[in-house]
């Protein structure tokens, strides 16, 4: 199993955001000058539920420490149900990451509102923290996969 | 070192890339806090791509008009194969490049917006680490921009007449208002008359004095609407601007081919049984009547009258049959309850009646008018919290605890009103979902109540759930307004770019995509064995991808390639 | 006259802009007028909207973005129609769009200029909750995106002081102190009228303590309160102080009696108001005090359902109108009678009024300027010519919305929709015309 690192470690994150509530609560977060931080980085994608295993895993081999996964609340999702597949598959997912020694708390799925600016930045705050807690990605690299 | 190389359409010549970067300085928003100049010059300086040259500046304002306008000066004397911005988000300023590609060679979809505003420089005080992220942003931005493909508009001709399901108020409004503007109308009605349920009424809500024979004369008399009694859908195909249906006869099974831009489903509601629940229970008697058959009873010659003959000299009206069991209220029963008390008050001022009810729910401006009327003409409204009745023996129990018992000579129910019976089927043919109450359900409850998942399928008056007649009339014209402002002939309709497409070499047709996808948008081809999006349909949204086991799914503009070249570049 | 195919449509709200979009998606050129300097409507003060509890601005500010940026729509925001003359197919309109002092293609909404200023007063689009300054938005994510000088209260526009802190500050030197108003004149085939509604003035029942007690609220004031972009960033506090209340009252149908018709969305958004309050605060009370429920339609009941008894205790009154609100203590006591008509009390930390909706202040004055009828009650009338049309008295100007009559966003979407399709109407049939 892992251990989290003694030296200082910034660990690098990605956040795939849906377009049209997490990506807005993002800008509203930057219009309010909210602190975010740099190690986190983002991408947009049109809904949640465009985020596939692959992405997931590739993004985590490549050396992602964390991923943040955010779009609309439940019911709220542009496209209907989006958000639902999103979660159902992640729960999938968890299991898969359990098997490679990987923390599934790497792997997060939040749901932001468009109005929800400085919900955005205290999510990605304590998600960046709760990386920073779990130490670099023991998988990255890895050429077991 | 990554290798680039793209290939003319159709050529096998490489032509060398040509990336135009521009970064905005926002004034001090970007400029004040992101070191502008090293960006520049790192950018200059990539040695990342081969065959790719880069042409990086920055400029004071790119949205503003003169910003514009060098933008497209640059991209014109340059002659760029794709275009970075380095700006604000795209949720501010991406239609505004768009539309200045547009004016130039270069396809949209080959230029990328980098929001290094609201992710850099407004989120990061620190200003060397604003910059590094910004170029992080900016260097993920350019390899991913030449992964992006030229996308193409690809504008539909549509046909814009219109099929109306159901001959109800809701349907003769829609068909009335749509061929008032000159479309062609085809009505389709199951059984051999129009007016459906507000034929039986004995009048309206206030303000609604409208005869509804006048409005069956129209349909008659009007040329555009050609009207189908006794039929029925058999079958239905295609998409907004391109139906094809079949039709069949109730009378004879003949059955009909038209073809249709949009369908208007009216097919209305039925009443409930009333039936025993936690807050009521019923015994049938003969002097036990529903609402609907006392509607009936008043607007025909003879007025109310037992099944003796006579006419009542007591009626207990009873409110919210049903509500509790099916968990909505039908939003129209307290009002005619109150208008049929008035009824039987003008057929003999003497007559005692008796509401009893558990809330008096008057959503209409105007309902409450009926209510005072009713308290007027000496109504009784007794609110209940429980309530009883044996044939017309209604024992009740009121709000603060007491309990009574009283005898009637007629007892009149509200049962809720429920879909009308061949929603399911409908549904089916029209592949529309039905909400938990089996309504058919709309696309979303506020911003788009007539408008179903199967987008030019449009759901009005009580098919979509209880509701009185202006409101049924009002959702029917808002029907007519989506079509009127959507099909219109002559024009064609431009479909969303960003969709997912199947490719065939990896799709096995196992169908989980067609399932996932809410729109429907995606139909097997048998005779190939694989899936295939109907591009006219599908929105982007992505959520078939994850689905797909083969990995046979792209989704436009949003590939795994694409996104792969953000994640490369964020985790360097 | 030529037709012109233009179209102008008062009111950005969620039905004024859903008929905007229609249009200009249908090619004619929309003019979309709003008095305030921002668009949305009253849908944006809403942090979530019920039946399902979307949120407002996930769902609004696309809709918003999209009138923005859609070529065919010329939104022309802090102003008024002034005239309107001609008929059908043919009307000649007089816009004034009052001076703003900043430019709406310079500014980028960077906010730089709000800290400099002096002046310091209550932000009424908050509910008066915050203070704003005399350059402004009305609250974080507004759209535009762009302040407005408020003449009324900036030094050196009423009272001539030499201050032009704003304008310094400003980079991209978007402020223009000496802008002034612009008139318009404009030719328009149709008139949509989308101007909303208002909330019923609840100081006009002195017995309920609004504007006396501090503890009583306004419902757009809880609104706001609990909005996550609001004045407390959503944390439910009482008014001047870190207090979080413990109990609350929501009073029902507060301007039924009065107003002599029942809005048909206070009972949904008291459930709401218990939602949210159980939601955030788990340990609190809440108390829905009232003597009928309205949840008309098949999607209202059900949220009704699960608030009942989970979120909220239901206190039936036999009369609203003998419910009174004092003070006792650090708190609030209600009076109210029962079923039996005894008179109970409830101690509370704070109290909601679910207000009526009643017609807009201006409405008197827009339907002289528009040559429109009024109800009975003050909302703007329609044919009643028994088809459900939404034209008012004078043809060729339409109604849609809460402008018409209370009434939820669905139906306020379903009106515009409506509307939308009556001027097609119009504007195609004058095109075959000429
Ligand atoms: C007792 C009672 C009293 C009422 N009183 C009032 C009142 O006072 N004021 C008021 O405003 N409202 C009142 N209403 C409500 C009013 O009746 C409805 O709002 C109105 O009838 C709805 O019209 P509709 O066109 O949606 O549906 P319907 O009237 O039900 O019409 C639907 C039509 O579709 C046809 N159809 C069904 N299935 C198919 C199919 N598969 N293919 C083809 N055709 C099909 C049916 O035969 C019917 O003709 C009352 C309702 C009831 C039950
Ligand atoms: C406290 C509260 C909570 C609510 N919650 C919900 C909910 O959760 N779900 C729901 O479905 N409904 C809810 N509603 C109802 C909902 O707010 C309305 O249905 C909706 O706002 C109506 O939209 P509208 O476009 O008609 O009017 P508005 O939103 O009022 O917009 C009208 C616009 O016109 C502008 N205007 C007014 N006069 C003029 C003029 N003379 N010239 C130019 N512009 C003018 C106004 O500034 C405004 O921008 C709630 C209502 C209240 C009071
Ligand atoms: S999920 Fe994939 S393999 Fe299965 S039908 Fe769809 S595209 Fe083909
Ligand atoms: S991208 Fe969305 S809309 Fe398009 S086919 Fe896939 S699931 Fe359907
Ligand atoms: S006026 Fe100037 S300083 Fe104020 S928000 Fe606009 S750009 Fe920024
Ligand atoms: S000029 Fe007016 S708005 Fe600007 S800073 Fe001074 S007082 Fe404020
Ligand atoms: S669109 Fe935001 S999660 Fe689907």
């Amino acid at each position: 199993m892992e251990k989290s690192s003694e030296i200082e470690f910034t660990p690098a994150i990605v956040g795939f955001l849906c377009n049209w509530c997490t990506y807005a609560a993002a800008d509203l977060a930057g219009s309010s000058k909210l602190e975010l931080p740099p190690s986190f980085t983002v991408i947009r994608v049109m809904c949640s539920s465009r985020i596939d295993h692959n992405l997931l895993l590739s993004t985590f081999f490549k050396g992602a420490d964390g991923i943040l996964v955010a779009g609309c609340h439940p019911g709220d999702c542009h496209y209907g149900e989006g958000n639902y597949y999103a979660r159902r598959r992640f729960a999938l997912l968890k299991k898969v990451m359990e098997t490679l020694d990987l923390a599934p708390d790497r792997l997060q799925l939040s749901w932001v509102s468009a109005a929800e600016g400085k919900r955005y930045a205290e999510v990605v705050n304590e998600f960046t923290k709760k990386i920073t807690e779990l130490g670099p990605n023991p998988i990255k690299n890895s050429t077991r996969f | 070192m990554k290798e680039f190389e793209m290939r003319e359409a159709g050529q096998d010549r490489k032509m060398r890339a040509k990336v135009g970067v521009y970064v905005c300085e926002c004034g001090p928003n970007i400029g004040g806090k992101i070191d502008l100049d090293r960006i520049l010059s790192d950018l200059s300086g990539l040695d990342d791509y081969q065959d790719v040259e880069l042409v990086v500046k920055k400029y004071g304002f790119l949205c503003s008009v003169p910003g514009k306008e060098f933008l497209e000066e640059e991209i014109k004397s340059n002659g760029f194969t794709h275009l970075v911005i380095g700006a604000c988000s795209p949720r501010d300023h991406d239609s505004t490049f768009m539309s200045v590609c547009s004016k130039t060679d270069l396809n949209p979809y080959l230029y990328r917006i980098i929001n290094i505003r609201e992710h850099c420089s407004w989120v990061i005080d620190d200003k060397e680490k604003a910059t590094e992220k910004a170029e992080s942003y900016l260097r993920g931005g350019i390899a991913r921009v030449l992964r992006q493909s030229e996308l193409f508009e690809k504008p539909l001709d549509i046909n814009p007449d219109v099929l109306v399901i159901g001959g109800g108020i809701a349907g003769m409004e829609a068909a009335l208002s749509l061929s008032g503007e000159d479309r062609r109308v085809f009505l389709v009605e199951k059984t051999d008359r129009l007016g459906g349920v507000s034929l039986d009424l004995s009048g309206l809500l206030p303000g609604q004095g409208f005869v509804i024979s006048k409005k069956i004369e129209s349909i008659m008399e009007d040329r555009n609407i050609r009207l189908f009694l006794n039929t029925r859908i058999k079958a239905v195909i295609g998409f907004l601007g391109n139906f094809e249906i079949e039709l069949v006869s109730e009378e004879n099974a003949e059955t009909t081919d038209i073809m249709a831009g949009a369908i208007v489903v009216a097919t209305g509601c039925s009443l409930s049984e009333p039936g025993v629940s936690d807050h009521f229970s019923y015994e049938a008697s003969d002097e036990v009547y529903t609402s609907l058959s006392v509607e009936k009873m008043f607007s025909g010659d003879e007025g109310v009258k037992l099944r003796s003959g006579e006419q009542p000299s007591s009626a207990a009206l009873i409110h919210c049959v049903g509500r509790e069991e099916k968990n909505y209220c039908s939003g129209i029963c307290c009002s005619y309850m109150m208008k049929l008390a008035g009824l039987f008050k003008n057929q003999s001022s003497d007559i005692q009646i008796t509401e009893f009810y558990r809330d008096i729910c008057l959503p209409q401006k105007d309902d409450q008018e009926r209510y005072k009327a009713a308290e007027a003409a000496g109504v009784t409204f007794i609110r209940i919290k429980d309530i009883s009745i044996k044939g017309t023996d209604v024992s009740f129990e009121m709000m603060n605890g007491e309990k009574s018992k009283q005898s009637f000579d007629m007892v009149v129910l509200a049962p809720a009103l429920k879909p009308s019976a061949d929603t399911e089927e409908l549904a089916d043919l029209l592949t529309v979902p039905l909400d938990e109450f089996g309504f058919f359900q709309e696309v979303h409850k506020m911003t788009n109540p007539v408008g179903t998942s199967t987008d030019g399928v449009f759901i009005v008056g009580t098919a979509h759930g209880p509701k009185g007649v202006s409101d049924s009339m009002q959702f029917a014209r808002a029907s007519a307004g989506q079509i009127l402002t959507r099909l219109i002939p002559g024009e064609q309709l431009i479909p969303e770019v960003k969709v997912t497409e199947i490719l065939e070499a990896y799709c096995t047709g196992c169908g989980n995509c067609l399932e996932v996808c809410v729109y429907g948008a995606i139909y097997s081809d048998d005779s190939r064995g694989i899936s295939v999006v109907n591009e006219a349909v599908c929105r982007g949204c992505g959520n078939c991808f994850g689905s797909c086991p083969s990995g046979a799914l792209r989704t436009k503009h949003f590939t795994n390639t694409q996104l792969y070249q953000e994640v490369d570049e964020a985790l360097r | 006259m030529p037709q012109t195919g233009n179209i102008l449509v008062i009111g950005a709200g969620i039905a004024g802009m859903k008929a905007s979009l229609m249009l200009a998606g249908a090619s004619s050129k929309v003019y979309l007028v709003e008095k305030l300097p921002i668009i949305g409507g009253k849908v944006i003060k809403n942090e979530e909207s019920f039946p399902n509890l979307e949120c407002s601005t996930c769902m609004v500010a696309p809709i918003q973005q999209d009138v923005l940026q859609n070529p065919n729509i010329e939104t022309l925001t802090y102003s008024t129609v002034e005239k309107i003359e001609g008929s059908a197919g043919d009307f000649s309109v007089v816009i004034r769009k009052k001076a703003r002092y900043v430019s709406l293609t310079d500014c980028i909404g960077c906010g730089m200029c709000y800290e400099p200023c002096p002046v310091s007063l209550k932000n009424e689009w908050e509910e008066n909750l915050i203070n704003r300054k005399a350059i402004y938005v009305p609250c974080s994510g507004s759209l535009p995106n762009v302040p407005v000088i408020d003449s009324e209260h900036c030094l050196r526009l009423s009272c001539g002081e030499d201050c032009s802190l704003c304008a310094e500050s400003c980079a991209f030197e978007a402020i223009n102190l000496e802008d002034v108003d612009e008139v318009l004149e404009i030719d328009v085939d149709a008139v949509i009228l989308a101007t909303g509604s208002s909330t019923f003035d609840l100081s006009s029942i002195p017995d309920l303590g609004y504007g006396t007690l501090p503890g009583v609220y306004a419902p757009l004031e809880f609104e706001r309160l609990f909005a996550s972009n609001g004045p407390t960033f959503g944390s439910i506090t009482l008014r001047d102080s870190d207090k979080v209340p413990g109990s609350i009252a929501v009073i029902h149908c507060v301007g039924r009696r009065e107003q002599k018709y029942c809005s048909a969305v206070c009972c949904m958004y008291s459930f709401k108001f218990a939602r949210f309050l159980k939601h955030k605060i788990p340990s609190v009370n809440v108390f829905n005090i009232y003597s009928d429920i309205c949840v008309p339609g098949k999607n209202y009941q059900s949220f009704y359902k699960s608030v009942e008894g989970v979120d909220t205790e239901m206190l039936y009154t036999s009369s609203i109108a003998d419910v009174s609100v004092s003070e006792s203590g650090s708190g609030l006591k209600v009076a109210y009678p029962d079923a039996a008509g005894a008179m109970k009390e409830l101690s509370v930390d704070m109290v909601i009024l679910a207000a009526a909706i009643v017609p807009d202040d201006d409405v008197i004055e827009l339907a002289k300027i528009t040559g429109v009828n009024l109800d009975s009650r003050g909302f703007i009338a329609t044919v009643h010519d028994g088809s459900g049309s939404m034209e008012t008295s004078r043809k060729g100007v339409f109604v849609a919305g809460t402008a018409e009559g209370p009434k939820d966003i669905q139906n306020s979407v379903v009106q515009a929709e409506s509307a939308a399709g009556q001027v097609m109407g119009i504007v195609t049939s004058e095109v075959s015309v000429s």
